[in-house]
């Protein structure tokens, strides 16, 4: 972690160019006196800043530490690479375990693979895959059962590690409080004893191998609820077994031998590395008639989560026409398990020396990727960009493949997405249709070459600036009055639970209920109507069709829009200009859609669909569309609700969220 | 494919002619037949086999499937025959080599690092196959993997053999690719049966040939270039974004305009110091520089120019002392060209101040040029670049000027006399 931080390193250097320039300017002028004079000032000066700066980083650092979000793009302390350890053809391990509140760690042959003594961090038990054969760490998790459901967690993880393997466990601070009897269970069928009997505070350690022998178990109660079990120490060894004893008995195919290297290296990826029945890691969809997208590189954009990695390859290569030649994925950082996941389903993988912190990081990790694709793939006209926490429509190329010429002939788009901000389970209904809107969502998208190359390169945000890349997209300077097209369903799933801006309750409010297309093969409908003057006349032709719904009743109510199917409705609410989106934001609560900033409008219409019905809302007086409004109609105000705690708080966070 | 008896009777040909060696014909044969039992399209870029097939061109391309009444090309005793691949046409595949090893091939892959990756970040990726050879009896096959860059060109790469490596494998000096890295055009392929083998070659053997000539590519010094930006931080306002933008599209257009005339030209002055010191245009740069040898110049030069939308806006010298060209480019960026006069022992241009008449020499290393890429552009540089780079702007070209003189700054400027004044009109042309 120490590397990633804001490195000590570049203040020196900062000071150092600083120091350059200024006696390179001493040696080419020549009224040295006069320049001796400013000089001085200047120094004072830029020590004076350097200082400052200096403090300041050193404060925001301190800050940064603080912030609850550990589970960080580059994972913060808990997943450092550990350097795998050595074989020396020895036989037997030694084992060392401690458990205690405020550090944990286990040293295999005297080498260290986990230490943690972070405070308010790695709270739970925390659980080590041995390889029985080589002593290698295949596996590190830390499962937070002081907290609901992390037992599950946890219990699933303990199922997916192959049998043989060497499981080590240590709890730190706390572990039982909600450790419930099935996980008690599992720890006790490990040939744990007191695993059944952990309570509140107890320190426990505990080394077995799955389905074999113990190696041993230290525990100690804690005497009183205020305080906490003494420390435990377990030293033991543990016997490693031949490597053939160690692996599976998979025939011998190019594919297999891929599985072996990852599943040698690895836990926790379930029946993947099943000796008997594993899952396939080839997956060869259907091709496309006519893919248009065969030849658009894929970029792959990718932190230290490797099981999400996993996830969304899986789902990335089982998508009908999908080119596994033109995937890479970028990892940022020299991570191995990501790296082990590409390998795996044999895809090219490209690491990223980290550049900056948080979403800055993530910021000049996109640049990176996005100009090596270009100069990976110097044919390519477009770029693929995804991330690693998406699952990818069994349709996602098919639904590029209709609509990429418009992209490439309808010079007011910014992209096409895969991703509809406003398409949730209640209000997304119809596979074949396609918006234009004025918000660039991102999550599976589609970049012109053009566009990256003339105008978003070039002035990129520098490391310097801590800016969310998706953010900076959506600027006006950036965006220049262009749209993106995007799916009323939407082609990716968003299934990201930790994350830079993500946590559990931000996902289950606003990502979990999002629908996904799972239909093959969809048809989309009347591509050409999304170009930008033909979308004008579709729009007008819907709104002419649309019925006006009574606008004497609650917006917010199931009985606004009537019990039918299939028919286009109307409603008119108030937006005194442009960026007037008060009653927007009201209604778009209360309709349980995305309403931390204003996505999917197009002139200040919205579609979207309620009851199956298509549901359009128009701005009045500032949409272009308001003049379809009966002049009988009072355009719907909603008040936003006086400022309450907490309901503010978290849109103010998560405003940036959505990548 | 090409049945046994071909080859039978190319034996007996042999025997006829002393010098001959059907050896190599039958393990050429043996590869093409390898190769496209998987589909992989290569092509024949052998310079000595070109170099035959070249003199008898127009009636292999007026035969392309006639049969041979003897071994022409293929049946010359040499230790090698030399393939090119295009990366994007095929997937690496561990098919192929086994069945190499069951043909009696021994193979050999090197690898390296993948230049494409090489950039302003540090990115670092697998390694890239960049060249195989294919080994049976006496006789090798060399296959050059070539990669498409952004540029629109093609690349290889050098070969480099790693520690570990057979360096008895084959005779790898006397091969001719894999000294340097080199860039290529993007052939036009043509199928053809020569000595009754089915192979394709580039359209205009002789072309590719002068190409190969003088391909060796540079890539750009990254590495320091990062180092520099640590130095000194990238200039990123907007108008350093804007400048680059319209000084990059200038260098499109140029390179566009000179490389129809068929006129060979370099990075000169701050063009050529920005991609050496940081593989970019340099911001404060406020013009693009070319050079080009006089003997390469051409009447039309000035007029293409001009029907380019890039009106001249002045002209110094003459053909025969110190010409120099400026045309005007989009907004405040202008377009420099200096041509170079080449003496026995160095390399000069010149210069003229409008005002006063006097005349300027630059005095530089002789030097040769290479390919690089530059802003998506396959452009030349001169091989020896910190020598060029060094005389032009001294030892301290890593420190960033903002104030330049080019008549007093340039280490290398020296005073040249006085044009006379008759000679003004045509020697001072300003527009």
């Amino acid at each position: 972690m120490e590397e990633w931080k804001p490195n000590p390193a570049v203040k020196p250097h900062k000071k150092r160019s600083w120091y350059l320039a200024w006696k390179y300017k001493l040696m080419n002028q020549r009224a040295l006196r006069k320049l001796c004079q400013t000089g001085a000032v200047l120094f004072l000066l830029v020590t004076v800043i350097v200082n400052i700066k200096l403090i300041l980083d050193t404060r925001r650092a301190a800050y940064e530490e603080e912030e609850e979000s550990a589970q960080d793009y580059d994972d913060e302390m808990l997943n450092v690479e550990v350097p795998r350890h050595p074989v020396n053809n020895k036989k037997v391990l030694d084992v060392e375990v401690y458990s205690s509140r405020s550090k944990v760690y286990v040293a295999v042959d005297g080498t260290t693979v986990l230490e943690d003594e972070a405070r308010e961090q790695g709270r739970g038990i925390h659980v080590i895959v041995l390889n029985q054969a080589t002593g290698h760490v295949m596996a590190k998790r830390v499962f937070d059962t002081y907290s609901p459901h992390e037992d599950e967690a946890m219990v699933l993880f303990l199922n997916m590690v192959a049998r043989g393997r060497i499981l080590i466990f240590t709890i730190k601070d706390e572990g039982s409080f909600h450790l419930k009897d099935t996980a008690k269970n599992v720890l006790k069928s490990l040939g744990s004893q007191v695993a059944p009997f952990l309570s509140w505070r107890d320190m426990w350690t505990f080394v077995g191998k799955k389905g074999g022998e113990v190696y041993g178990e230290k525990h100690a109660k804690s005497p009183a609820l205020s305080t906490w079990g003494d420390p435990v120490l377990l030293k033991t060894e543990v016997h490693l077994t031949s490597v053939e004893d160690a692996e599976c008995h998979w025939p011998d195919t190019e594919l297999n031998r891929r599985r072996k290297r990852f599943c040698s290296k690895v836990e926790g990826y379930g029946s993947v590395c099943s000796c008997k029945d594993p899952t396939p890691i080839e997956f060869n969809p259907d091709p496309l008639k006519d893919n248009k997208v065969f030849d658009v590189p894929v970029a792959v954009i990718a932190g230290n989560r490797p099981n999400y990695l996993y996830r969304m390859l899986r789902s990335l290569l089982s998508a009908q026409g999908v080119n596994p030649q033109m995937i890479t994925v970028f990892i940022d950082g020299y991570y191995e398990e990501p790296m082990d996941v590409v390998e795996l389903f044999g895809l090219s993988g490209i690491q990223h020396t980290p550049i900056s912190i948080k979403n800055a990081r993530v910021s000049q990790h996109y640049k990176a990727s996005l100009t090596a694709t270009f100069n990976l793939f110097p044919d390519a006209k477009f770029a693929v960009v995804l991330e690693e926490d998406l699952d990818i429509s069994v349709d996602f190329f098919s639904f590029l493949s209709q609509s990429i010429h418009l992209l490439e002939e309808d010079e007011s788009l910014y992209c096409i997405s895969a991703w509809n901000d406003q398409g949730y389970e209640h209000t997304a209904e119809d596979p074949s249709l396609l918006y234009r809107v004025e918000t660039m969502p991102g999550l599976g998208w589609v970049l012109r070459k053009s566009l990256y190359k003339d105008e978003l390169e070039p002035k990129w945000p520098t490391p310097e600036k801590l800016w969310d890349w998706d953010m900076w997209m959506r600027m006006p300077e950036q965006r220049k009055g262009r749209e993106c097209i995007i799916p009323d369903i939407s082609r990716s799933y968003h299934f990201g639970i930790v994350g830079l801006n993500m946590n559990g309750y931000f996902h289950e409010a606003y990502f979990k209920k999002h629908k996904f297309n799972t239909v093959p093969n969809v048809q989309l409908k009347n591509v050409e109507s999304l170009r930008k003057d033909a979308y004008e006349t579709e729009i007008h032709r819907l709104l002419g069709e649309a019925e006006v719904l009574d606008h004497s009743k609650n917006p917010c109510e199931d009985s606004f829009v009537p019990d039918t199917e299939g028919k286009v409705y109307v409603m008119f609410i108030r937006m005194e200009q442009e960026a007037d989106f008060t009653t927007w934001t009201q209604l778009a609560k209360c309709l349980h859609i995305w309403d931390l900033d204003v996505r999917g409008n197009h002139k200040g219409l919205w579609r979207l669909f309620r009851k199956k019905n298509h549901f359009l809302v128009v701005g009045v007086p500032s949409s272009p569309y308001s003049s379809k409004k009966p002049s009988s109609v009072t355009p719907i105000y909603l008040e936003p609700p006086a400022k309450e705690e907490g309901a503010v708080a978290v849109p103010a966070v998560a405003a940036a969220e959505q990548t | 494919f090409l049945s046994f008896q071909n080859g039978a009777a190319f034996s007996k040909v042999r025997g006829s002619q002393s010098g001959q060696d059907s050896t190599r014909w039958h393990v050429v044969r043996k590869f093409l037949g390898l190769i496209s039992s998987h589909n992989i399209p290569v092509y024949l870029i052998d310079p000595l086999i070109l170099g035959l097939v070249d003199k008898d061109i127009e009636q292999i391309r007026s035969s392309p499937d006639g049969p041979s009444p003897q071994c022409k090309y293929f049946c010359a005793p040499r230790d090698f025959t030399t393939f090119a691949l295009l990366d994007k046409t095929w997937k690496h595949e561990v098919g192929l080599f086994r069945t190499a090893e069951k043909m009696g091939f021994q193979w050999l892959k090197i690898l390296n690092k993948d230049p494409r990756l090489d950039g302003m970040d540090d990115l670092s990726g697998m390694e890239i196959p960049l060249h195989y050879i294919f080994k049976l009896a006496s006789h090798a096959i060399h296959v050059v993997v070539f990669y498409e860059r952004n540029g629109n060109y093609l690349w290889h790469g050098p070969l480099r053999l790693k520690h570990h490596m057979d360096r008895k494998f084959v005779p790898f000096r006397k091969l001719h690719f894999g000294r340097y890295p080199g860039a290529y055009e993007k052939p036009e392929l043509l199928h053809v049966s020569i000595d009754d083998l089915k192979v394709q070659i580039p359209k205009n053997p002789s072309g590719f040939l002068e190409e190969m000539s003088h391909s060796r590519f540079l890539e750009c010094r990254y590495r320091e270039a990062r180092a520099f930006f640590q130095l000194y931080p990238d200039d990123a306002s907007l108008d350093a974004v804007e400048f680059r933008k319209k000084a990059k599209s200038l260098l499109h257009l140029a390179a566009l305009t000179l490389n129809n005339l068929g006129v060979k030209f370099w990075l000169s002055s701050g063009t050529c110091l920005g991609w050496y010191r940081q593989c970019n245009v340099i911001p404060h740069s406020k013009d693009v520089d070319l050079g080009i040898f006089i003997r390469d110049y051409k009447a039309e030069i000035i007029p293409a120019f001009q029907k380019a939308g890039l009106p001249l806006k002045h002209k110094f010298g003459k053909v025969e002392d110190s010409l120099e060209l400026s045309f005007q480019g989009e907004d405040d960026v202008k377009l420099d060209i200096f041509f170079f006069y080449e003496e026995d022992d160095h390399i000069w241009n010149g210069g003229t101040q409008a005002k006063s008449g006097k005349k300027f020499k630059y005095l530089f290393p002789k030097f040769t040029l290479c390919w690089t890429e530059f802003v998506e552009l396959k452009v030349h540089v001169p091989c020896e670049t910190l020598q060029y780079v060094e005389a032009n702007y001294g030892p301290e070209w890593k420190v960033p000027v903002k104030t330049w003189d080019w008549k007093s700054s340039p280490s290398n400027v020296q005073d040249n006399g006085v044009w006379p004044i008759d000679e003004w009109d045509n020697v001072i042309q300003i527009y």
